[in-house]
């Protein structure tokens, strides 16, 4: 473990491990050190000159090497003539600091009064007023009264958008920095610099479009004044009228942890709505940090639209019906067709609404088809086997932590696993990223590897057959607990050992960490995928370790959960092939996103779905169910790397709606099924008791906290900004199988099919985007600017030979779809692919790898 | 003896001024510092002094205030700041009419004046909405919104004398 030393604050000995920040070593022992500039996420610079105090250090006899005492034996200080900031020092044995003296409350009075020179004292119209660091530090330690005249302030501009998300006031600005340094050392997008000198400097964007980053939101937060605010609370509320509820992003596997600040509003009639979301910290999963899309895109919750109680489709138009003669109905057909059924769950139904969906169809069939929506990437099964240890923490792997990306745009797909593998990768881990195009990680790669669609286990192959040579990796393991190996050492002797340099990064590292996407692969291919990765991890005997093993990142928040809980893509491809008669469709939107599964779906007989809103999916039902969004109701995701999380209710229910584990819960009732549980935690009561991975995610458990570092938000908030402590749990991790030592694990060899050569003449990728037209995303009407307009890149080669020029508009068409879009030649697709970003256009496109044409249309 | 004595009285009073009012038709002039209901003040030009800051609703010991701001544009403008309240509403019967919201204020935009007659026989009347509470525009002068040029309010809270 790393060293203690001891230093004195006031007189008083403390013990803090060595190489801690002075500020952060006083706050671990409740001592207060007002700072600005000052984060615990950033590198210190001394800007703001307010964690002033007097520095020391022991006294020491040069000729004895013994510490000086008084006449009392109490240590002997020798003191620096002059204040000194305390952010900028580190701790180092014998560090003596005073931080109550005289010559201290004088040097930051003055700093405070100095500051409030240029500052507007606008504060009952700023949005930061109330939890603002600059008020709370100006009550503690401020002047009580200014010398300066309020008319001779500075006046600059009160209202610059910073793209269209972030207003900056520059009157507010204290110049602490901490924005930039965010963009800069956090994010790496270097889109917020510093223009000008002294009383003029300013904050200013220079890129385009404007501030233009993923996490430009996390400013607003760590500001310490309201100078950055976010156009979307903008004067929604004062800070003391928000109600904050604990709550879990339904957008990506990160599962980002959410506080909710909740109001009353007179417009949605009176109901408690989010006013906005900002982070709450869990060290384990987002630390203190969001991307915009989480923080922006809560407008589903009450958007226009929202379904609000089920609709039957009669003669072909809507009529409201009431709940009991729903559930009558779906029983009925239920009974009717319930040796054809098909079941679609989607990426963000709670585990308590999969589980009363399975039991639902596990009421009328034996063995139900239990499918997925998207169904484009698999392995949640590998995942549990072979996932990420306990004590995962992505935030502190370094060096000694290899980590792969493969097949996925990171920063799209997941961007605060992206945000901390950025991290990792500046604090000294390998990232090896593999892909078949460049991708945005690749700037803090130490390897890039390239492959071409399809042949992504090639890669994973080539490292394995080069761990194979190395003895000091393999040979420790035991045929008697992997069943396969020699099977899979004989696949792996004809396999030349590839990429080399990136093999020996990833394998000469502690602990491996693989991330999975599953772009340019279909359904089989991926389960290939994830095969060849559990390969890998089992013969390096990187399987079942902290900060070591398999994580898949999922097109949706709760695919693990699905995967955990019984459902696959595997059996929505089943059913997408033999399509069922009857459909119970959870909050998915296949017919819009799939144009194999639209066929399938509008050819049923009946079907039901889930839905907030009227979707493509929805009109083609018959019977439309009213269900809750995250927001109104209780449950629990997965994220990626299967840790359980619990979320609250936030907001007033709309119309009639339901979560939908209590709608599937009550058609069971109707079928001869057990009694509807009250809860959602009696729900995962059940869970625990059937599911053994889950057995010990029960709510009490879910719920439980501890203190975390660097200490942010609460009560001091002019520390880490305002982002939330977390009071309401940091969730479950689950081991994967391959921790429990003594546990039977599988390796099977995995070949490469080449990708069938086919007349037409493109391959479609559908590719992720993180802003898209989403059903959960869509309503939130201030992104639109940042959602681009369907597209499809091409390659330069493809592009001339076909014609088409940079910002044409195209027609991509294919088996059973068709769709028309901007063409983007911007060299990043490979030659003979065309890659299409999902959930853009409106007309549904395939949501795995298919072959394409691209024809130029006319204006 | 004692009955002359209570018609001497009844005599004296009968040449005094009078004391009692006849209310409705008559109406008592207030003290200049009494605390009837509350109105909303307009400046000169006809915006609301009200910035929706909710200090008042924060200062109110009887959480009889609520308030919803909204941003003014120079198409939509409210009030001279960035800032307006969208929705304002003091429930009567829950107010106290202690004048705490008043000393909140820190635009002087709600005083408590002398109207004391607020009588209703439905609860959801006691809510005053804005438009109940807020003072017509002088005379001459436009109400609220107004279109105004752009950059002439530029502040977050209008220029106001140095109370010194």
């Amino acid at each position: 473990m790393t060293e203690t030393v001891t230093f004195y604050i006031d007189g008083q000995a403390y013990q803090v491990a060595k190489g801690t920040n002075l500020v952060d070593a006083a706050k671990m022992h409740d001592i207060d050190i007002p700072v600005f500039c000052y984060h615990p996420k950033l590198k210190p610079v001394g800007m703001c000159r307010m964690c002033l105090v007097e520095l020391g250090s022991l006294s020491v006899n040069r000729e004895t090497g013994e510490v000086e005492r008084d006449e009392h034996g109490e240590p002997v200080f020798r003191w620096f003539p002059r204040l000194q900031t305390a952010c900028t020092q580190v701790v180092t044995d014998g560090l003596a600091v005073r931080t109550t003296t005289e010559a201290v409350v004088q040097g930051r009075n003055s700093i405070l009064e100095f500051l409030l020179t240029s500052h507007p004292l606008d504060c009952p119209v700023c949005d930061k007023g109330g939890e603002c660091p600059l008020q709370n530090l100006t009550m503690g330690y401020g002047p009580g009264e200014s010398r300066f005249l309020i008319d001779d302030k500075i006046r600059l501009d009160k209202h610059v958008p910073l793209g269209e998300l972030i207003y900056l006031d520059r009157e507010r600005c204290i110049q602490c920095a901490r924005c930039t340094r965010f963009c800069d050392e956090i994010v790496g997008d270097d889109v917020l610099a510093f223009h000008e000198r002294g009383r003029r400097l300013q904050i200013v964007t220079i890129s385009d479009p404007p501030f233009d980053t993923k996490f430009s939101g996390n400013t607003t937060d760590i500001c310490p004044v309201g100078a950055l605010t976010t156009a979307d609370f903008r004067f929604g509320a004062r800070p003391w009228e928000l109600q904050e509820e604990a709550t879990i992003c339904p957008h990506c596997p990160v599962g980002c942890n959410l506080s909710a600040g909740t109001r009353l509003d007179r417009d949605a009639g009176g109901k408690k709505i989010i006013k906005r979301i900002m982070p709450r910290q869990n060290e384990w999963v987002n630390e203190i940090w969001i991307c915009d899309k989480g923080r922006f895109g809560h407008h589903h919750t009450r958007a226009e639209g929202r379904l609000e109680q089920p609709m039957l489709k009669q003669n072909g138009a809507w009529v409201p019906i009431d709940w009991p003669a729903a559930y009558d109905l779906v029983a009925a057909k239920l009974r009717q067709y319930g040796d054809s059924l098909g079941v679609l769950a989607g990426p963000s139904l709670s585990n308590e609404d999969l589980w009363e969906l399975r039991k639902l169809a596990g009421l009328v069939a034996s063995e139900p088809k239990l499918g997925v929506w998207p169904a484009a990437m698999t392995g949640g099964d590998l995942v549990a086997q072979v996932g990420v240890g306990s004590g995962t923490m992505l935030r502190a792997v370094g060096p000694e932590t290899a980590i792969l990306v493969i097949a996925s745009d990171f920063e799209e797909e997941a961007p605060i696993w992206w945000l901390q593998v950025k991290q990792a990768a500046d604090r000294g881990a390998a990232v090896v990223v593999a892909n078949a195009r460049p991708t945005k990680l690749d700037r803090y790669a130490r390897a890039v590897v390239r492959y071409r669609y399809g042949e992504a286990v090639s890669v994973l192959n080539g490292f394995a057959a080069q761990a194979l040579k190395d003895k000091s990796l393999t040979g420790k393991l035991s045929e008697s607990r992997v069943a396969g190996l020699s099977q899979l050492r004989a696949a792996l002797k004809g396999v030349k050992p590839a990429f080399g340099d990136a093999g020996r990064m990833l394998l000469s590292a502690e602990n491996l960490i693989i991330f999975a996407g599953g772009e340019g692969l279909s359904v089989a291919q991926h389960r290939e995928l994830m095969q060849a990765a559990a390969n890998l991890l089992i013969l390096t005997g990187r399987a079942g370790r902290a900060n070591s093993g398999l994580v898949a990142v999922w097109p949706g928040a709760n695919m693990q959960g699905a995967y955990d809980l019984g459902y696959s893509a595997e059996a929505t491809q089943a059913l997408l092939d033999t399509p069922p008669r009857m459909w119970i469709i959870g909050a998915a939107n296949p017919v819009a996103e799939d144009a194999r599964a639209a066929r399938a779906i509008t050819g049923a007989e009946f079907v039901v779905a889930t839905s907030l809103f009227m979707t493509p999916t929805s009109e083609a039902a018959d019977l439309v169910l009213p269900r809750q969004s995250f927001a109104e109701r209780e449950g629990t995701f997965t994220n990626g790397m299967r840790r359980v999380q619990r979320f609250y209710t936030v907001q007033g229910i709309i119309g009639d709606s339901l979560p939908d584990w209590k709608i599937f819960a009550a058609i069971g009732e109707r079928l001869n099924g057990p009694k509807a549980r009250i809860s959602a935690g009696a729900v995962m009561k059940d869970i625990t008791a059937h599911v053994p991975a889950y057995a010990q995610a029960s709510y009490p458990r879910l719920a439980q906290v501890e203190r975390q570092f660097p200490l942010v938000g609460g009560d001091d908030l002019y520390y880490g900004g305002t982002a939330y402590f977390n009071l309401s749990g940091l969730g479950l991790a689950i081991p994967p199988v391959a921790e429990d030592g003594s546990a039977q694990l599988e390796v099977r060899p995995v070949t490469v099919d080449a990708p069938a050569s086919t007349d037409a003449d493109l391959s479609l990728i559908p590719v992720r985007v993180l802003y898209d037209r989403d059903v959960l995303f869509e309503p939130s009407r201030l992104m639109h600017h940042r959602v681009p307009p369907p597209s499809v890149e091409l390659n330069q080669a493809d592009a001339e030979r076909l014609g088409i020029a940079d910002g044409d508009r195209v027609a991509v068409e294919g088996d059973g779809y068709q769709i028309t879009a901007t063409a983007r030649v911007d060299g990043r697709a490979p030659a003979g692919y065309a890659l299409l970003p999902v959930r853009l256009s409106s007309t549904p496109a395939p949501t795995t790898p298919a072959a394409c044409t691209v024809r130029k249309i006319g204006e | 003896m004692n009955l002359l004595r209570g018609f001497a009285t009844t005599l004296k009073y009968l040449f005094e001024d009078k004391v009692t009012v006849q209310y409705p038709e008559e109406e008592r002039p207030v003290r200049e510092r009494f605390k009837g209901r509350h109105a909303l003040k307009r400046y000169d030009n006809g915006l609301e002094k009200c910035i929706g800051c909710a200090l008042c609703a924060a200062a109110c010991p009887a959480d009889a205030i609520w308030v919803e701001a909204a941003e003014n544009t120079d198409e939509e403008r409210y009030s001279p700041g960035e800032r307006y309240a969208k929705t304002y509403e003091i429930n009567m019967m829950r107010c106290i009419f202690c004048g705490y919201c008043e000393d909140a204020c820190p635009t002087e935009a709600i005083v408590l004046e002398h109207e004391y007659r607020l009588t209703f026989s439905d609860r959801r009347d006691s809510i005053y909405t804005k438009e109940m509470l807020i003072d017509p525009p002088p005379p001459g002068v436009p109400g609220t919104p107004q279109q105004t040029e752009p950059g002439r309010y530029t502040r977050s809270i209008p220029e106001m004398k140095d109370p010194l």
